[in-house]
This record gives C-alpha cells, sequence and structure tokens, in this order.
C-alpha cells in the first residue's frame, strides 16, 4: 500500500512566467501550484530530485512545508517534458487525511492466461481505473490475476477485486482484459506507384466557381 | 502500398522549417510498446510501411502494430536530365514531419521481449534516432 509522512519542502514563487519557471528548472527546482479547500492556490517550487524520488516510489500523498506550515498534499497532475523524461510542473491539491477521493489506479496484470497455451493472446484493454477511496489507503496499483484466463474469457471491471473502503468509478461493464486468438491482419493490395493521386479540394472549389461564372 | 492521402487541400507544398519538440502523439497511447524519435526529420510513405512490414512479418500477424503518424505533406521533384525552371515539379512522394518525442510505431499484445525485437528491427528503418518506450512510467 502507500503513504508515509514525506515532507517536501517548498519555496513560494516570486514571479510568474516561462523564464522565471525555466530558470528554476536550471537550477534544479520544479515549479508546482498547490490549490484547493477553498484556500487561494499558491505557486511554489520544490527540489526535482526530492519530487522526482517520491514520484518514483509511487507516492500519490505528499506532505508540504511552506513557509514553515506543513500541509498534506495530493499528487493531481505531473507534466512531463517532449520526450517524457523530465518533470516540468506538477499540481498538488490539499487534502485532509479522513477525506475521500478519486484517484487513477494502474492495473498490473499478474500469470500468463492458460489459454496462451492454445493459442490465445492476453490484452489489456484498460490501463488504469478510477477509484474513490481514502486519501491513505490510495492503492500503488490494482493486482489483476489472468493465470486462469482461457481463450473467449473476457474480464471487467466489476470484476476486480478493490481493496477494502475503495469504490469503483469506471463503468462496471467496461472490458479490461481478455484472451482472445488473434484475426490475421489482412494484408493490403499492392498498387502501382504513382498511378493514384489524392483528390484536391482547393481545384474542385475553384471549378466549382468557375463553373458559376459561365453561368 | 506506400500512404498517402485520400484528399488534399492543395497539391503541392513548401518545404519549411521544422523546429521544436513535439507536444501532441508523445506517449504511448494505444499498445503497450513504442518507438519515440529522438530528432526532428521527414519520413516518406515507403519508409512508414517498411516499418510497418518489419514489425508484421517478425510478429507473424500476432499481436497489433499501430502507426502512429501519417504522410500529410507531398514532395515534389523534377524529372531526370530536366533543365532549371519552367515551374515547380509534380508530386514525387508523401512524408511526415517528425520533431523530437513523436511516437512513431506502437506494439500491443505481445510479450516484452517480442514487442522490443520486434520495434528494434523497425527503428532500423527509421531515418532518425529512435528509442524504446514503454506505455507506463517507472
Amino acid at each position: 500500500m502507500t503513504e508515509e509522512a514525506i515532507v517536501l519542502k517548498a519555496e513560494r514563487k516570486q514571479q510568474a512566467g516561462t523564464r522565471v519557471s525555466r530558470k528554476l528548472r536550471l537550477a534544479g527546482r520544479v515549479p508546482a501550484i498547490i490549490y484547493g479547500h477553498q484556500q487561494e492556490p499558491e505557486s511554489v517550487h520544490l527540489d526535482y530530485h526530492d519530487l522526482a524520488l517520491e514520484l518514483q516510489h509511487h507516492h500519490r500523498l505528499l506532505a508540504v512545508e511552506l513557509a514553515g506550515q506543513r500541509q498534506q498534499v495530493l499528487v493531481k497532475e505531473v507534466q512531463y517534458d517532449h520526450l517524457g523524461d523530465k518533470i516540468i510542473h506538477v499540481d498538488l491539491a490539499r487534502v485532509r487525511l479522513d477525506e475521500r477521493v478519486e484517484v487513477t489506479v494502474a492495473l498490473e496484470l499478474k500469470g500468463t492466461p492458460a489459454g496462451a497455451a492454445e493459442g490465445g493472446v492476453l490484452e489489456q484493454l484498460l490501463g488504469e481505473i478510477e477509484l474513490e477511496c481514502l486519501v491513505t489507503s490510495i492503492p500503488e496499483s490494482i493486482r489483476v490475476p489472468v493465470a486462469a484466463m482461457q481463450v473467449g474469457d473476457l474480464l471487467t471491471a466489476g470484476q476486480l477485486v478493490l481493496p477494502e473502503g475503495a469504490k469503483l468509478i469506471t463503468d462496471p461493464e467496461t472490458p479490461v482484459v481478455s484472451v482472445s486468438v488473434m484475426a490475421a491482419e489482412e494484408v493490403a493490395e499492392e498498387a502501382v506507384e504513382g498511378e493514384a493521386e489524392p483528390e484536391v479540394i482547393a481545384r474542385k472549389a475553384e471549378e466549382d466557381e468557375s463553373a458559376k461564372t459561365e453561368d | 502500398m506506400a500512404l498517402m492521402p485520400k484528399r488534399v487541400k492543395w497539391r503541392k507544398y513548401q518545404r519549411g522549417r521544422n523546429r521544436g519538440n513535439a507536444t501532441r502523439g508523445n506517449y504511448v497511447a494505444f499498445g503497450d510498446y513504442g518507438i519515440q524519435s529522438l530528432e526532428n526529420g521527414r519520413i516518406d510513405g515507403r519508409q512508414i510501411e517498411a516499418g510497418r512490414v518489419a514489425a508484421t512479418h517478425f510478429l507473424h500477424r500476432v499481436g497489433k502494430v499501430f502507426i502512429r503518424i501519417f504522410p500529410h505533406r507531398s514532395v515534389s521533384a523534377k524529372p531526370l536530365e530536366t533543365r532549371m525552371g519552367k515551374g515547380k515539379g509534380e508530386p514525387d512522394h508523401w512524408e511526415a514531419k517528425i520533431k523530437p518525442g513523436t511516437i512513431l510505431y506502437e506494439v500491443g499484445g505481445v510479450p516484452e521481449d517480442i514487442a522490443k525485437r520486434a520495434l528494434l528491427r523497425v527503428a532500423h528503418k527509421m531515418p532518425v534516432r529512435c528509442r524504446l518506450v514503454t506505455r507506463h512510467r517507472s
């Protein structure tokens, strides 16, 4: 499960803007925003290394110390750079420890399906589900045992075993994982290259206009 | 058959520049594993098709291959042994503009080692440097 008291030291951002954020990132900080609980949103920055470590360990609930005050926050959104490597911004929502929150949790398939021996291919149709649970008991992931699945079997979100106290928000009928025999992909017909050319929309419009003027 | 659009607004395009990073199409969205471009460049329809063939042949049509790029832009060329001038050449082929971070192909429904080997074969067909990425962040 999760969540221990991890304290990240945050500092207020004095100025807003891209240049300021860029300078902060170069200095090993991550721009962030803390909002929620009907209080004013606060633009802050956190240490990159500490934050990356917490996220790497799948911690969702963090304790942030800002101007000597400690507050519990939930990681709502993390923005990564174009390659998906570096954290460039993080959204943090204020929470109370007795609060129930809606979170997205990843699904983790466990085992090799029995149907694989008969040529079945395991296909994961849903990567993550939405849950409502206590903020202190957010699961890292939901394990889905697939070892007993035969060819043609389908597991839906409603059939998943959730942690105690968690309520499913995703539609229970949503397919999660299936074992099926893949149909052979249709082979596209070979065409003589250079023969086909796309239809040009602009030319058609011009032709219409010229037809109108002739009338 | 090389990919090309069905309908276009204009037959010929100016070359333009290809700068900046991918802000869309830069994460694995459909399959479990993908290859991501690390450079900007241009990939033509035949190269995209070569990548698809490399992946499907290796996977023996098991699993699913997703092509995340499409050659929307035409590239014109003059015929051989033609004098310069007399206007812009006719459309020769179609290409996709690629930026660093763009996911080029994805593979789903196959084990990790098989997917990696298939995508390595695809990466060899690409005119840009690529790396393997997975759906879930570590």
